[in-house]
C-alpha cells in the first residue's frame, strides 16, 4: 500500500481518544456481565462473593477489565511494528484457545482418535482437494481461452458453464451430479462425483479469474506481437500468460484455499474425509466438540500452509515484473 | 443396468452408458454381481451407536455392522461398507452403488415403492425424551411442542402422523407436535436438547436403545412415558435393480440366524439396559 510521508501523532497517544475509548469499552464490558466469570472470583477480595456483589461488583470487573484492556492497547502501541503485529497474534490466539479450553474439553480423547483423523480423514481432503485443483485449472484454462475466442459455440458453450456452474450452491451441486448421473445409466462413486462437482464449481470462478487476467493485457501487446508475424498459440505462451500470471496468481491462490475448505461438503456423501470424521468419531462416547475443534485446526493449519506458499509464488512473480 | 465406473477412462464408457440405456435388468445380476466380485457392499449409517459407528481403529462397528458381517459370511463373501446419509439410502435408485443396507430400516408403504424387504431381522420400540429439567411429565404434555427427530425417518413420519408401516403392530399417534425439527441424525437432536429443555426443542423421539445409550453416557435426558410405538427392522435392497435371487438369498440367511440364535446373542450383545440387563429385541411383538 502507499506509504503515507505524513506523520500524525498515534492516536492512542492523544489524551482524549484514550478517554474516549476507555468510556466505550468500559461500557461495552459493563453491558456484558463478567461478574459471573472467572474474572469476577479472581477480584473477589475486593467484591466479595461474585453472586451477590450486585452493581457494585459490575463496575468493578468491567473497570478491570476496561483498565486492563486499554493500559495493553497503550503499551502495545510502543512498539515496533513487527512486535506489535507479533503480540496482537500472539494475544488474539489466546483468546482463541481460552475460547476452546471453556468447553471443558477431554483431551486423552482427542489424543486416542487423532491418528485416524489424520491417517484417513485429513489424507482423503488433501487428495481430493489436490485432484480437483489440478481438474479445475485444466477447466479454467480452456474456458479462459474459449471465452475470448471468436468462436461462437466457443464462446456460448463457456459462458453457459460458468453461468450455470457459478449459479448452483456447490452442494446442490454434489447432490446433483451423485443422485442424477446415474439415472441417466452413468453410475459414478461417491469420490468421483465429489470431484466433479468441485472440479466443475471451482473450474468455472477460475475460468472467470483466467479470463479477467489475459484481458487485463494490453491490446497493444496483441497487436505488436501480430506485427512481428508470431503465431496466436505463441503469442498466448510466450507474451500474453507470462503478463498475465501475476496478476492471475492472488485469486487463484484464494480459490485453492477456499476449494480445500468446500471439500467438507463432499462428508453428505458418506466420503470419509476430515470433516466426516469430525462428525462421526465423537459420537460414540458424544464427544462432538472435541472433533469439530481438532477439525477446525487442523483446517485452519492447512490453510495457514497454503498462505505461505500463496505468499512465496506471488513473491517470485513479483520480483520478475 | 449401470455400469461402475472410475474417472479415468468415463467417456468411453459414458457412451457405453447411453447406449445400454435401455437394456432391462436381469433377474439374479446383483446377486452373481456380489458373487463375482466376492464383495457384499452394503450402505450403514455411521453416527448412530450402538447400532453402527466407528470405532478407534477406524472400522465399523456395531449391532448392524455385526448382523452385515454375519451375511456376508453365509453367503461366502467378504463385507464392505459405505456409509452415505440416510435420506440417500432410503429414496432408493442405489445402481449398484452398494447391494443392500442393514440399516435398522422399518419397512414403510413409501418406501416399498424404491425399495424392497426380504427380511425382518429384529424390533425395537420407539420413545420419547425430553431434558432431565423438562416441566413435562405426559405425552400429551408435548402436544404443540418443538420435536426433534431424524430426516426422512418414521420416528418424523409418525410425528407426521403419516407413519405407513408394514406388519407392524397396530399405534396411536398419542403426541401432536407445534414444530418438527428433522435433522441429519438422533445426535445432532440430542446435541440440542442437551442445551436444556425448551431452548432448541423440548424433546425428541428415537428409538430407545439409542436413547438408553445416551443417557448411559451421561446425557441430561429422561424417557417420557411409555412407547410410542414398535417397529419391525428389516434388510433393504434396490427395486430398481430388483433380484429375487439375492432377496432369497436373505431371507434364507435371516431365517438361519433366527432358528439358531445368532441374532439373539448379538442383539444381547449389544443392547443393554441401564442395570446392565441385555435385551432380546429379536421376538415379534
Amino acid at each position: 500500500m502507499f506509504v503515507d510521508t505524513v506523520i500524525e501523532d498515534k492516536s492512542l497517544h492523544k489524551p482524549a481518544f484514550l478517554l474516549g475509548l476507555s468510556v466505550a469499552v468500559l461500557i461495552f464490558f459493563f453491558a456484558f456481565n463478567f461478574t459471573d466469570t472467572v474474572f469476577g472470583e479472581l477480584l473477589s477480595p475486593v467484591i466479595g462473593n461474585p453472586k451477590e456483589s450486585g452493581f457494585f461488583g459490575r463496575l468493578v470487573v468491567s473497570f478491570v477489565l476496561s483498565a486492563i484492556f486499554v493500559l495493553n492497547l497503550f503499551a502495545i502501541s510502543f512498539a515496533r511494528l513487527r512486535v506489535q503485529i507479533f503480540i496482537v497474534w500472539i494475544e488474539l490466539f489466546l483468546l482463541f484457545l481460552a475460547f476452546a479450553f471453556s468447553f471443558d474439553l477431554k483431551f486423552s480423547f482427542i489424543q486416542s482418535k487423532i491418528g485416524l483423523m489424520v491417517s484417513k480423514g485429513l489424507f482423503t481432503t488433501i487428495y481430493i482437494s489436490a485432484v480437483s485443483i489440478v481438474i479445475a485449472t485444466a477447466i479454467a484454462i480452456v474456458g479462459a481461452i474459449a471465452k475470448l475466442s471468436n468462436n461462437g459455440f466457443a464462446y456460448a458453450i463457456a459462458s453457459f458453464y460458468t453461468s450455470l456452474f457459478r449459479g448452483l450452491p456447490l452442494l446442490l451441486q454434489v447432490y446433483l451430479i451423485y443422485k442424477g448421473l446415474p439415472q441417466l445409466g452413468f453410475m459414478v462413486d461417491a469420490i468421483p462425483s465429489g470431484i466433479a462437482a468441485l472440479s466443475l464449481c471451482y473450474g468455472a470462478y477460475m475460468t472467470e479469474i483466467f479470463r479477467a487476467g489475459i484481458q487485463s493485457i494490453p491490446k497493444g501487446q496483441w497487436e505488436a506481437s501480430r506485427a512481428l508475424g508470431f503465431r496466436f498459440s505463441l503469442i498466448l505462451r510466450k507474451i500474453i500468460l507470462p503478463q498475465a500470471i501475476p496478476i492471475i496468481v492472488p485469486p487463484t491462490g484464494n480459490q485453492f484455499i477456499a476449494m480445500l475448505k468446500d471439500s467438507s461438503l463432499v462428508s453428505v456423501l458418506g466420503i470419509w474425509e476430515l470433516m466426516y470424521m469430525a462428525k462421526t468419531l465423537g459420537q460414540r462416547d458424544f464427544r462432538h466438540m472435541e472433533m469439530l475443534l481438532t477439525a477446525a485446526m487442523i483446517y485452519w493449519g492447512l490453510t495457514i500452509i497454503l498462505e505461505m506458499i500463496q505468499a512465496r509464488i506471488e513473491r517470485k512473480y513479483q520480483q520478475k515484473t | 443396468m449401470s455400469i461402475k465406473l472410475g474417472f479415468t477412462n468415463s467417456s468411453i464408457a459414458f457412451a457405453v452408458a447411453l447406449l445400454s440405456l435401455n437394456m432391462t435388468v436381469q433377474a439374479g445380476v446383483v446377486y452373481d454381481y456380489i458373487k463375482s466380485n466376492n464383495e457384499l457392499m452394503i450402505a450403514t449409517d455411521a453416527n448412530w451407536a450402538p447400532y453402527s459407528y466407528i470405532n478407534d481403529a477406524g472400522e465399523m462397528e456395531g449391532f448392524d455392522v455385526d448382523v452385515a458381517k454375519e451375511i456376508a459370511k453365509r453367503m461366502g463373501v467378504e463385507a464392505r461398507f459405505i456409509t452415505p446419509s440416510w435420506d440417500i439410502i432410503t429414496s432408493g435408485n442405489w445402481n449398484m452403488r452398494w447391494d443392500v443396507s442393514v440399516g435398522s430400516m422399518t419397512p414403510t408403504e413409501t418406501r416399498s415403492e424404491v425399495l424392497n424387504f426380504p427380511a425382518v431381522y429384529y424390533y425395537t420400540p420407539a420413545a420419547f425424551a425430553v431434558h432431565t429439567d423438562s416441566p413435562v411429565t405426559t405425552l400429551a404434555g408435548l402436544n404443540g411442542k418443538n420435536i426433534c427427530s431424524t430426516t426422512a425417518s418414521t420416528w418424523e413420519m409418525y410425528l407426521q402422523g403419516n407413519l405407513d408401516m408394514l406388519d407392524a403392530p397396530a399405534f396411536k399417534y398419542r403426541v401432536t407436535p407445534g414444530t418438527i425439527t428433522s435433522l441429519v441424525d438422533g445426535s445432532a437432536c440430542l446435541d440440542d436438547t442437551r442445551l436444556g429443555a425448551g431452548i432448541r426443542n423440548d424433546g425428541i423421539i428415537d428409538s430407545v436403545p439409542f436413547i438408553q445409550n445416551a443417557i448411559e453416557n451421561g446425557y441430561p435426558i429422561r424417557f417420557l412415558g411409555e412407547n410410542a410405538f414398535f417397529e419391525p427392522l428389516s434388510v433393504a435392497t434396490d427395486k430398481g435393480n430388483d433380484d429375487p435371487e439375492l432377496d432369497a438369498e436373505i431371507a434364507r440367511i435371516i431365517a438361519q440366524m433366527k432358528s439358531d440364535y445368532t441374532l439373539t446373542t448379538l442383539s444381547m450383545k449389544w443392547f443393554k439396559n441401564a442395570d446392565g440387563s441385555s435385551n432380546d429385541y429379536t421376538n415379534s411383538y
